[in-house]
């Protein structure tokens, strides 16, 4: 055999494709030749060509019935495109990786395969990720395993963040605080309800803000936690107007232990007038006097 | 003058005034019939008594017991007041054998025993002495008697104001307890931190335990292959060699080995 990459790719493809000589294709044969041809590619930096190599190589496995092997190289494909900054194949690879995964019965490397590609993607298409994110959170919890959602709901949250989308944003970390009550993570449900009234806060929706709060009121694992005094600071600083309590609150031990993102949004706090609130509540007051 | 001559002269002195010498004419006239001498006699070396513990008291550096000392006298002057009350009857009885004048100066005695009787420091004194002083100006000597009799003359406006000692100890005391206060901040924060961290690992922890379990799981698989796979080679292994033809192939084998590197050497 050369060790050509390239002859050894145009003879594995001879091999696969059916002429009047050959009725079925060799693929066991082809796809040994289509590996050693990408590694051969890789070694000269042909990333182009690798990839391509890696492909058809997946193509073979899968043919061969090995779809772990054949999701592995897609896997390697997709890094490759990632590389390349070919950014609709990635997901492309990733999204056929990981149905090799779940093929395979295998639900974490496949959720796995879909965060590598949010990931790869979070910059350049924070739509494309976010979906990516959300279907990787699927994957686990179909399979019950929720603990691992946790990064996953954290990662799309920061996104959303970053996109500036905060009432999705407190969504999802709603959802992470659902994934952690499954599993009795309560320092991570805690967390994450704090990270959500955090951002409704942020966004300046003190209504909003309040009714999550009051949700959240009613698990008893956040009502004891340290998490849910800070918040209840935090709401009254709000309603009184006391700007120096709120800036308090938002460099406490508590919030600093929360994410990155977050604590950059609680840093930036309070947004807007906070006045404002106090003299509504003030006009309250005039209308139930009697006198 | 030499001091035998000075000692004659003062005997001299002494005898010839000897009249006005009260306790001399009490001793003499003690020997007393009547009532009125005795219980004059008793109440005065009371008085006597009681002026020598106001001395032993004033001087007394323990305050606890300066405070008993104190009571001790009182209790003891209003008893004597008391027995004042009963003289002064007693001086107003006509008594056989008794001059006029010595009536009147009974009176007088009667009068001046209760005037000695309130004379005597019980403490009280002292007191409002020193809170008329202007306190602000530095009273060196702070109030030795702790008292919570709420008399007129101890609350005007030097009782309540503060010493320099006391400021200054208040002023320490505070910085102190900032200083405690902050180095309590320090702590909780780390310990804020710790509590998080271990939260943290406790849950990572709760997120391995099911995947130590699957991994457990497959180990067991892959192990009990191995041992299938293990004892169905040995027995290949077995049936080869317990072959006799093994062995006698491999003696031949040398055995024409050696012929042939004996032809061709």
């Amino acid at each position: 055999m050369s060790s050509d990459p390239d002859k050894m790719m145009s003879k594995a493809d001879k091999m696969t494709k059916l002429t009047l000589t050959r009725w079925s294709a060799d693929w066991r044969g082809a796809t040994e030749l289509y590996e050693q041809a990408a590694n051969g590619f890789r070694a000269s930096n042909k990333y182009e060509k690798a990839k391509v190599a890696l492909e058809k190589a997946s193509k073979g496995q899968e043919m061969q019935a090995s779809p772990w092997d054949a999701a592995k190289h897609m896997e390697s494909a997709a890094a490759l495109a990632q590389k390349l900054s070919i950014w609709n194949e990635v997901a492309d690879f990733y999204r056929k990786a990981s149905e090799l995964y779940i093929e395979c019965g295998r639900a974490q490397p496949a959720s796995d395969a879909l965060g590598k590609a949010a990931r790869a993607l979070e910059d350049v298409k924070p739509d494309d990720a976010i979906q990516l994110y959300t279907d990787a959170c699927e994957i686990l919890e179909e399979d019950g395993r929720d603990q691992m959602a946790f990064d996953l709901y954290r990662a799309c949250a920061n996104v959303y963040i970053k996109l500036e989308k905060f009432t999705d944003a407190a969504t999802f970390f709603l959802r992470l605080g659902v994934a952690a009550d499954k599993c009795d993570a309560t320092n991570s449900q805690c967390k994450a309800y704090l990270s959500a009234i955090i951002v409704y806060l942020y966004a300046h929706d003190l209504k909003q803000a309040e009714k999550c709060y009051n949700d959240c009121s009613q698990i008893d694992a956040f009502m004891k936690s340290d998490q849910s005094r800070s918040a209840s600071r935090l709401l009254t600083a709000y309603n009184e107007g006391d700007i120096e309590e709120i800036k308090k609150v938002a460099s406490s031990s508590t919030v600093s232990n929360l994410d990155h993102s977050i604590i950059k949004l609680a840093r930036k706090l309070p947004t807007g007038d906070v006045t404002a609130i106090q003299m509504n509540t003030n006009d309250d007051l005039d209308e139930d006097d009697l006198t | 003058m030499p001091v035998i001559d000075i000692i004659f002269r003062v005997d001299e002195i002494c005898k010839k005034y000897d009249k006005y010498d009260i306790d001399k004419q009490r001793e003499l006239g003690a020997s007393g019939d009547d009532a009125f001498s005795r219980l004059y006699t008793s109440i005065d070396s009371d008085i006597e008594a009681v002026l020598r513990k106001a001395e032993l008291a004033s001087t007394e550096k323990n305050r606890a017991a300066a405070v008993a000392m104190n009571a001790e006298v009182r209790r003891t002057k209003a008893r004597l007041a008391e027995d004042v009350v009963k003289l002064q009857k007693l001086a107003v009885k006509k008594v056989k054998g008794l001059t006029r004048e010595e009536q009147e100066s009974r009176c007088d005695l009667v009068i001046s025993l209760a005037d000695r009787i309130q004379v005597i420091p019980d403490g009280n004194e002292h007191a409002a002495k020193q809170a008329s002083n202007d306190w602000g100006g530095g009273a060196s000597a702070p109030n030795k008697n702790i008292k919570f009799d709420m008399s007129e003359e101890d609350m005007d406006d030097g009782f309540f104001q503060e010493s320099e000692e006391s400021s200054q100890f208040r002023q320490e005391y505070e910085m102190r307890k900032k200083k405690q206060d902050e180095g309590l901040d320090v702590i909780s924060e780390g310990l804020d931190a710790l509590k998080n961290l271990a939260r943290d690992m406790n849950e990572e922890l709760d997120k391995q335990v099911p995947l130590m379990e699957e991994m457990e799981t497959k180990v067991d698989g892959a192990t009990s292959d191995l041992k299938n796979t293990n004892v169905r080679l040995k027995k290949q292994l077995v049936q080869m060699r317990s072959s006799r033809n093994f062995c006698i192939d491999i003696v031949l084998l040398c055995v024409v080995l050696g012929i042939v590197s004996y032809i061709y050497k």
